[in-house]
């Protein structure tokens, strides 16, 4: 699709602004978002890459090569897309740029530069990474206090944090629409801020109260189609009707002034959405639905109304909203142990039987070594792998086979790497089980300590450049 | 009044996923009249014994009127979250199918409302 027919759709949908999403997670199949990019007539197409470890991984990565530590899969992605943004002006939204957005932009720069898209203009927003403000707050007498867990003595893990970053809004993307940025590369935005984002420019909108309604709605919006496939028939209850799942399709929100919208997707993709799929990614990792807290707003789930006009559309409305919040949340990933993993199959017969010996001589290769881990685990896949405690066993002679998994997280190094070579005793010195090459390698562990931040501690800066400059 | 026990999977549907060591179910119930009988029999002490050995914290449950669902809220429910928890579904993605199995007692007079497949399959 050229720009001419793009702007004849779109012109048929006056006012109404165009959202494609390019991307619910790290490892997306990008031809989903290059055919919403194409055929979608879509004025922005957003990827959300990042999940609550990422930011963190990211960050080690930085620290070990200043040129690292955004999604390098990004840089790739938008060349892939530089034509058909030059066709039609498609805008790219990604929160890829992890913990160096500036670097992401400037191999973004020269790749674009290089494919001769000198007039690409790419704009970084950063201000998320709160590392070095944390230890200021303290002395100023901030409680970091931990929201899963109540904790309140950040000191106490002071040592072993490796990044902390704020879940920050839509603002920064604002900016750089402002500055006519083809393409905004964020870092830790939160994921709905990358639709509210150009909704808000778009449609004028700011952060006053005449627009809190909107914004509502627009964070619930990006709320139902940032995972992408999610709501259109992937991991879903409807994985019977949901047609042609291999070639399934990404969703576009068409969204009016008054920030209701269509949800849809292409004709001729896979999948299925309608008001089910809806529904069932609308309750997905809400806590409080009538309130949803995010940094640009806090939107009430439970005032909207969803609509299935057939034909895989859903019309939402009704969306409310609350002013933003004075905090924002903070995402503090911290150094806490090492961890290793063994799978083993175990055949019949008495298949439990040798699955609980083979429990019992690891633990005591465990005890021998003096290894006291500090979470262990022992599940029978097949048996109770997810289900860990909630059932009864069956009896003996129902069970077929069963993988042995054993799992634990020590506090150093050294010992993981004992007991990762222990894995392989348990069944040399006891009953035969079937292994698959080696166990994969020992892991550092990062814990997340979520906790608030003022919002006025945090400053959002922007850089727009453009490629041949 | 007969009692018959209907598994959660025949008149609703989930979907569950993480924050943190927060596990959260979305329950969404197939029709109003479900809807009803779920607020008032699938209660956080319900949803507390069924996850016993797997959930520690409190558990709240949310109401969403408009989508007839209940919003199942449990804290210190992954052995520390995502990162550091040893289970195998670090994410809490399987607690929407484990809670499928839950039974809810319903009298003579409601198995009516039972649908005989999920409203989505029907419409085909």
């Amino acid at each position: 699709m050229n720009r001419a027919e793009r702007d004849k759709i779109q012109s048929k949908t006056r006012q109404r602004v165009r959202l494609g999403a390019g991307a619910g997670y790290w490892g997306a199949e990008l031809g989903a978002a290059i055919k919403l990019a194409n055929e979608g007539a879509i004025e922005y197409l957003c990827f959300d890459q990042l999940a609550e470890l990422t930011m963190s991984l990211l960050e080690r990565q930085r620290l070990k090569n200043p040129e690292h530590g955004y999604i390098p899969d990004i840089v790739s992605q938008i060349e892939q897309l530089l034509p058909v943004m030059r066709e039609t002006g498609v805008k790219i939204i990604t929160n890829g740029g992890g913990t160096n957005c500036a670097a992401a932009m400037d191999k973004t720069l020269a790749v674009a530069a290089r494919q001769g898209y000198g007039d690409l203009v790419v704009g970084a927003v950063s201000g998320d990474n709160v590392t070095a403000k944390l230890d200021e707050l303290m002395r100023e007498g901030w409680k970091f206090t931990n929201l899963d867990t109540g904790e309140d003595d950040l000191s106490e893990i002071r040592d072993s944090i490796v990044s902390a970053h704020a879940y920050i809004g839509a603002d920064g993307i604002v900016e750089a629409l402002r500055q006519d940025a083809d393409v905004v590369i964020a870092g830790r935005v939160s994921d709905n801020a990358l639709y509210v984002g150009p909704l808000m420019h778009e449609f004028g909108w700011n952060f006053e109260p005449a627009y809190v309604d909107r914004i509502g709605a627009a964070i619930a919006l990006g709320h139902i189609v940032e995972c992408a496939e999610l709501v259109c028939g992937g991991m879903s209850n409807l994985w019977r009707v949901s047609r042609e799942p291999w070639k399934i399709g990404f969703p576009i929100a068409e969204v009016s002034p008054d920030g209701s919208a269509i949800v849809t997707k292409l004709p001729g993709t896979g999948g299925i959405l309608n008001e089910w799929t809806v529904k069932e990614h609308l309750v997905y990792e809400v806590h409080d639905p009538s309130r949803y807290v995010m940094p640009d707003g806090i939107a009430d789930l439970t005032a909207l109304r969803i609509e299935d006009l057939g034909g895989n559309r859903v019309h939402i409305s009704g969306g409310r909203g609350l002013p933003r919040p004075d905090t924002l949340k903070v995402q503090i990933g911290y150094r806490d142990g090492f961890a290793a993993e063994v799978i083993y199959l175990i055949g019949r017969p008495n298949v439990l039987e040798k699955a609980a010996r083979a429990e019992e001589i690891y633990r005591e290769l465990l005890a021998r070594s003096g290894i006291v881990p500090l979470d262990l685990r022992f599940d029978r896949i097949g048996v109770d792998a997810i289900s860990g405690g909630m059932f009864d066993d069956p009896p003996e002679s129902d069970v077929r086979e069963c993988g042995f998994r054993i799992a634990l997280r020590t506090r150093t190094l050294e010992e993981a790497t004992i007991a990762r070579a222990h894995f392989l005793r348990v069944t040399l010195y006891g009953p035969v089980g079937v292994g698959w090459g080696a166990p994969p390698a020992v892991r550092p562990v990062i814990s997340l300590w979520p906790t608030l931040i003022p919002r006025d501690a945090v400053d959002i800066s922007v850089d727009v450049r453009k490629a041949s400059a | 009044m007969t009692k018959y026990f209907v598994p959660l999977h025949r008149i609703a549907m989930t979907r569950s996923g993480d924050k943190g060591d927060i596990a959260n179910i979305g329950v969404v119930a197939f029709s109003a009249d479900l809807y009803v009988l779920l607020k008032e029999r699938l209660t956080p002490a319900r949803v507390k014994q069924y996850f016993k050995n797997m959930v520690r914290g409190d558990i709240v449950i949310h109401p969403m009127d408009n989508i007839h669902a209940l919003q199942i809220v449990m804290s210190r429910a992954l052995d520390g979250g995502a990162t550091r928890t040893l289970r195998f579904d670090q994410t809490g993605k399987s607690m929407s199918v484990l809670i499928q199995s839950l039974e809810i007692p319903f009298g003579d007079n409601e198995m009516a409302l039972v649908p005989p497949r999920p409203p989505f399959e029907l419409a085909e």
